[in-house]
């Protein structure tokens, strides 16, 4: 029976997440300049176990469910959207872990991490000229295998002491010739490149990486327990949902300062709320975070409540397009309402306008979300060079 | 808890809509558009199936608009458990109109007329005015809500149409226009003022009775979509209207309440009517999603594929955008929760995107889309959708609606 109500359990995390929120805002721009978070706030964060809510229980997690993880989330992401791609813990590493491993596997490569960082290399940033697929490849060696390529766009490469790393293992397969790794940041032949530095999220750190005759043993590969392609997928729009929430967050707490600022600002006598083109454009903003909130909450309840596959990713990708894009509409006009200081730092639109950009480009791009839930629709297979991030459609972080 | 699925019961009713919507509307969908009606024997059929299958609740479980806007429909007072009335009806009323929009318009009973007289009739007026839709076995009956007039759309303040007091009755003047059911209705409600200076605070609401000596139906509209349904022009001159068929008694229009129950009553109405825009939409982009698996060459990649899949999913992004703000806007109303501003969002959102699924829809098709056939609705649905964004309140005035919550101070622009 539908209910959009919490319960009394998500309820209590929820206002726990809210009041560290507080304390994210509050901090946000030192957080900005540090790169980093700090680590009394990240200690918060672990006392909260807020980085294990979505891992099930018999891979050490807290096993609460997406829901509730989009749910906090979002919350977090009101105070800073960009706070938690600087927390502590498996993150994405942790998701890929648990679709593509086994359940030892993904309790092992998590309890490995010792409540770090891991990180996925997925990304590279040119196409291969030859042939569909990734450029890294993975071949076998004795036992194991050997690895070799450029991996881009990696968020936390430098701080993660494990990787799950793409490569492909069949170069005459495309798309469909992809294996999965763990490597260990020490292992040989492993080098980490240097930190970029990006419009928004720059809290997260974003590196390349480069792996020269890296061999892993036959342990270390995640089959997808079956179905390589459908895990993947998975994967990748789980770890969406989780970004998507972040951008729901984001469009609400645009929506919310800008709605303080434009009725305190006065402008031919009366607040500038008072002005139709104001007051509607906020109205826009604010449905447009309403229906994100809703979409992502139900596509993160149908993966919890285990609907069929195909209605749980074409719901999940219709919330994930939506919230990125939402999120970067209420950034700009969060921007715009403020006129020239929401183009100053004092005021925190401007982060807000550059996080929802990067957002955009984090996990599964709106483009790639929306090429998912056409071919579910059209009854297509699922290619992953259409759905999926990659350097001939569009790239993202992962 | 967090929870989306619906309920069994739910999901049945849901399901045997939409079979009957499919086998039996549609095929006579487009017939009755261009009849710009829907026979009463069909009507009838359709009323006695859904009170068998849904017990009183009337069509299917499709209240607001419907039959099951009667006295009778209230959920039961103190009850703990919150309802699902609402979610139910939402469900329900996207998947008839999935079939055709012009139906739920058209079904008998009180209408729109239904919120306004059990909001504020008194229980006398209640009692006469909704018996006469208990039985409906020796002709059916429609009741209506006439409050446009053809100065006074949006700006439902600005009425003009007069009633003045004379001894026991009540002398109405005026006209209105637009008036869903209006001509054909046993009774509509009709808004009046005893004085335009006063505003809100002048307005009276009346029960005008089919005939009574000064009322008239003028021009029945010919309208671009929506064929099947009656909108009609009212016309009153010296229309004598007694006493006791002034909603609610003298007394309740003392403070602006009595107006402003009126008002509330599209809280509810909004939601009903963002579904049934839904239902539209998504009929639109299924049937440019199946259209292009019969006639693209899929399996290429060819560059028209991808742009193709990428309208699709706009599409269906916004419609699942909207039926989630529709969803919450239900289940809000069924918690007794406030939804003003919730059903508002509904409203608007499902108006742009259903129309957007239309104008996108027909894009994909090509001129094909276009063309008037048996079993080629799409062209229909484009006609029907539009009014979605504008009747019940326009977008633009669900964003007054909206901007009034965000903003408290703000009183009008």
């Amino acid at each position: 029976m539908i209910s959009f109500e919490p319960s009394e359990d998500q309820r209590m995390m929820q206002d726990a997440a809210r009041g560290f929120a507080k304390t994210l805002r509050a901090r946000m721009r030192e957080t900005e300049q540090a790169r980093a978070i700090p680590d009394d706030l990240q200690k918060i964060a672990a006392d909260m176990g807020l980085s294990m809510i979505a891992i099930p229980e018999s891979c050490g997690g807290a096993g609460l469910g997406l829901a509730t993880a989009v749910l906090l989330e979002q919350e977090l992401a009101m105070g800073d959207a960009a706070a938690a791609f600087g927390l502590r813990g498996p993150g994405a590493f942790g998701l890929a872990a648990v679709e593509l491993g086994t359940e030892e596997q993904a309790a092992r490569a998590i309890a490995a991490l010792e409540g770090g960082f891991g990180a996925v290399a997925w990304g590279e940033s040119r196409a291969h000229a030859d042939r569909p697929g990734l450029c890294t490849t993975a071949t076998r060696d004795g036992d194991g295998y050997r690895i070799n390529g450029v991996k881009s766009y990696v968020l936390n490469a430098d701080r993660a002491s494990a990787f799950i790393v793409f490569a492909q293992i069949d170069e005459a397969a495309g798309w469909n010739g992809l294996a999965a790794f763990i490597v260990p940041k020490n292992a040989k032949g492993v080098a980490i490149g240097a930190r970029e530095v990006s419009l928004g999220l720059d809290v997260a750190s974003i590196s390349g990486i480069t792996l020269t005759d890296v061999t892993v043993t036959e342990a270390a590969r995640l089959s997808g327990n079956g179905d390589f392609n459908a895990a993947t997928v998975r994967f990748f729009v789980k770890n969406a949902l989780i970004n998507a929430a972040r951008a729901v967050g984001l469009s609400r707490t645009a929506v919310d300062v800008t709605r303080e600022y434009v009725e305190m600002r006065k402008a031919f006598g009366k607040p500038v709320a008072h002005f139709q083109a104001v007051a509607f454009n906020v109205a826009d903003r604010s449905m447009d975070a309403a229906a994100s909130a809703a979409m992502v909450l139900r596509a993160a309840w149908m993966w919890d409540a285990k609907v069929p596959e195909n209605d749980a990713l074409r719901t999940s990708a219709f919330a994930v397009s939506h919230a990125l894009e939402a999120a970067m509409r209420c950034g700009d006009d969060a921007v715009q309402l403020h006129g020239g200081a929401g183009f100053m730092r004092d005021y925190p639109v401007e982060k807000m306008m550059r996080d929802a950009k990067q957002l955009q480009l984090c996990a599964m791009p709106a483009g790639c979300a929306d090429q998912l839930a056409a071919a579910i629709e059209l009854g297509r297979p699922i290619d992953l060079g259409l759905v999926l991030p990659n350097a001939e459609s569009q790239s993202a972080l992962i | 808890m967090i929870d989306f699925s619906i309920s069994s019961r739910q999901r049945d009713l849901r399901d045997m809509i939409h079979g009957f919507a499919r086998n039996v509307i549609r095929p006579q969908s487009l017939a009755w558009d261009r009849a710009h009606g829907i026979p009463d024997e069909f009507l009838s059929r359709f009323v006695m199936m859904a009170a068998s299958m849904g017990g009183p609740a009337g069509a299917w479980g499709v209240q607001g608009l419907g039959a099951a806007t009667s006295e009778g429909e209230k959920p039961a007072e103190g009850a703990k458990k919150a309802s699902t009335a609402m979610v139910s009806t939402v469900l329900s009323a996207e998947e008839l109109s999935w079939g055709d929009a012009a139906l739920l318009l058209c079904l008998p009973g009180p209408g729109l007329g239904g919120p306004p007289v059990r909001g504020t009739g008194t229980p006398e007026q209640k009692e006469r005015f909704f018996s006469i839709f208990r039985d409906m076995s020796q002709g059916l009956k429609w009741g209506a809500y006439a409050l446009t007039e053809p100065s006074a759309g949006s700006d439902v303040a600005g009425i003009r149409t007069s009633c003045r007091r004379d001894g026991s009755h009540w002398v109405l003047n005026g006209r209105k226009c637009f008036i869903t059911n209006g001509g054909r209705a046993s009774w509509n409600v009709v808004f009046a003022t005893v004085d335009p200076a006063l505003g809100r605070a002048g307005h009276r609401a009346f029960v005008v009775e089919k005939g009574t000596a000064g009322f008239s139906v003028g021009k029945i509209e010919e309208k671009m979509g929506l064929r099947a349904s009656e909108t009609a022009e009212l016309v009153l001159e010296d229309v004598r209207v007694p006493n006791e068929n002034l909603l609610g008694g003298e007394d309740s229009y003392a403070s602006k309440e009595g107006f402003m129950t009126a008002m509330k009553t599209f809280d509810n109405t909004r939601p009903i009517v963002a579904s049934m825009a839904i239902g539209i939409g998504r009929a639109a982009y299924e049937y440019a999603r199946d259209f292009a698996i019969s006639n693209y060459a899929l399996a290429r990649h060819t560059p028209r594929y991808s742009v193709i899949a990428e309208r699709l999913a706009r599409i269906g992004q916004k419609l699942e955008a909207a039926r989630m703000a529709t969803w919450h806007a239900a289940w809000l109303a069924d918690n007794e929760q406030p939804n003003a501003k919730e059903a508002s969002m509904s409203k608007a959102l499902a108006g742009q995107a259903s129309i957007r699924a239309c104008i996108e829809a027909i894009e994909i098709c090509g001129v094909e889309g276009t063309l008037q056939k048996d079993h080629q609705l799409l062209e229909k649905w484009f006609r029907d959708i539009k009014v979605y964004d504008i009747f019940e309140g326009t977008g633009q005035i669900q964003r007054i609606v909206i901007s009034k919550r965000l903003f408290p101070d703000l009183k009008s622009f």
